[in-house]
């Protein structure tokens, strides 16, 4: 009865949790700061590259093919900024204190870094189209494909990041650990728009969309179990 | 005393998979050479290019399935032992589990080396210019596996660069779990893309010489990875005691 007179529902600490994510970035920005300055580099190292290349059909896919390696690596950028500036700051610690489930703890974290790398990815495309000529806005279905292979590749990141800031070194081993697991994500953000592109429509993509689908509940609900045992100890 | 009778035993059981493991490739490997076919009835061994060209024959360079198929499977094996094992630890936290998910990690990370390099000299002859020497092909099931493959990897630096047992206890079993549902997306890769990898090794090679000689093998290539399995096992569980008595 006292336990639940001073804990918090699972609605308002969701609210709590969140609003200190937002807080803390909208004081260090530190975030949107690194991850969309790295896309812009990126974009700009991708517009060198890509000069030489004649066929239309080839320019697209590759510059296409470039961003989503993009996002991958500006998502890692973030994941390493984010778990480690609250390691240093002994926040897990705080956070794992919280009398509700980890879980709630990487949920939050997740939503938090799904948002601050969508607001990436529009920085993205707004640069994109007068620098690399393209047009994201002919295909509604990136509208789903985009925010899911986002949360496909953060799921396992938010839970690898926690155990790989521990140590020195850990933003390497963050790269290496979580690029072989979201590859699938990868490959199915990569297929649905290479089909899309071709002019292949929905159906070819269907299977890719699938691959994504089942890669999100996947990484999703074994970040949503692991977590707290991560935090351990 | 208990503990050095387990361990004998267990020694044991490694010695008695590892020799049975020997004579089975022996055996397979005799009967790949003198049993199955050399004659090509056209149509059984013939597979389409990835470009869907003119059909090719595949000579004698079918043999090389009696190695690059047990290897795909023992890789499969690897990845379920890996999922089992860090499901296990998290649930009963035995050092025993940890040193599984490992050695299943450094064989899975032999075998699967095994994988690629065969199907990579197979698909370069039969896909390529009918010699080897054309070079990756980006095949899907074969790229799957290489990405696969450098899980395996990765697992095994994760677990290196942890500071604390625990921690590289932790980071393994989680890793496990998540490394565990990458052999379906390996397995499923035909159906994704472009492919002309064969989706069932039955229907490419019929003949019943060949269909016995593939069981063999699969069985003998099993057992000769799982003395592998065990033998990694053995020394995990060796270093964790050392690690221990050092720590005491």
């Amino acid at each position: 009865m006292a336990e639940s007179a001073t804990t918090p529902s699972f609605v308002r600490a969701v609210g709590v949790l969140f609003a200190r994510e937002i807080r803390v970035e909208l004081r260090t920005k530190s975030l949107l700061t690194s991850m969309g300055l790295f896309a812009l580099l990126c974009i700009v190292i991708v517009g060198l590259g890509v000069r030489g290349i004649s066929s239309n059909e080839t320019y697209h896919r590759f510059v296409l093919a470039m961003l989503w390696v993009c996002t991958m690596f500006a998502a890692v950028v973030g994941l390493n900024r984010s778990a480690t500036a609250d390691r240093r700051k002994d926040f897990f610690q705080a956070l794992m204190l919280l009398p509700h489930d980890p879980a709630l703890v990487y949920f939050v974290r997740l939503v938090s870094t799904l948002v601050f790398l969508l607001l990436t990815q529009a920085i993205m495309i707004v640069v994109s189209v007068p620098l690399l000529k393209l047009d994201f806005f002919d295909q509604p279905l990136m509208l789903l494909v985009v925010p899911l292979a986002d949360l496909g590749v953060l799921a396992p990141g938010v839970l690898l990041s926690t155990g790989t800031s521990r140590v020195r070194g850990g933003e390497a081993l963050l790269t290496i650990a979580l690029l072989p697991v979201a590859v699938p994500v990868f490959l199915g953000a990569t297929g649905v728009t290479d089909a899309l592109q071709a002019g292949l429509g929905a159906q070819s993509a269907a299977p890719f969309l699938l691959l994504l689908g089942i890669c999100c509940a996947m990484f999703t609900g074994l970040g949503l179990l692991l977590y707290g045992r991560l935090n351990e100890g | 005393m208990k503990t050095n009778e387990k361990s004998s035993k267990a020694w044991l059981v490694t010695v008695v998979l590892a020799a049975l493991g020997l004579i089975g490739a022996e055996v397979v490997l005799y009967l790949s050479y003198y049993y199955t076919p050399v004659q090509i009835t056209p149509g059984t061994l013939w597979v389409v290019t990835p470009d869907g060209g003119a059909p090719i024959n595949l000579y004698e360079s079918y043999r090389i399935f009696f190695i690059h198929l047990p290897s795909a499977y023992t890789t499969a094996l690897c990845c379920t032992v890996c999922l089992v094992g860090g499901v296990m630890w998290l649930l009963t936290r035995k050092e025993k589990w940890e040193a599984l998910t490992t050695a299943a990690a450094e064989t899975g990370l032999f075998v699967g080396a095994i994988v690629l390099l065969t199907g990579t000299l197979w698909a370069d002859y039969a896909w390529g210019s009918g010699r080897i020497g054309s070079g990756w092909n980006w095949e899907p099931r074969l790229t799957t596996m290489l990405i696969l493959w450098l899980a395996f990897a990765a697992l095994l630096v994760l677990r290196k660069s942890m500071d604390t047992p625990r921690q590289r206890s932790v980071m393994t079993a989680v890793y496990g779990i998540l490394l565990g549902p990458m052999y379906p997306l390996v397995s499923k890769a035909v159906e994704l893309g472009r492919t002309s990898h064969p989706r069932s090794f039955s229907d490419l090679l019929s003949a019943p010489e060949i269909a016995t000689t593939k069981y063999l093998a699969s069985i003998a290539v099993t057992i000769a990875l799982a003395s592998l399995v065990a033998l990694r096992y053995q020394m995990n569980r060796l270093n964790q005691q050392i690690e221990q008595e050092r720590a005491a």
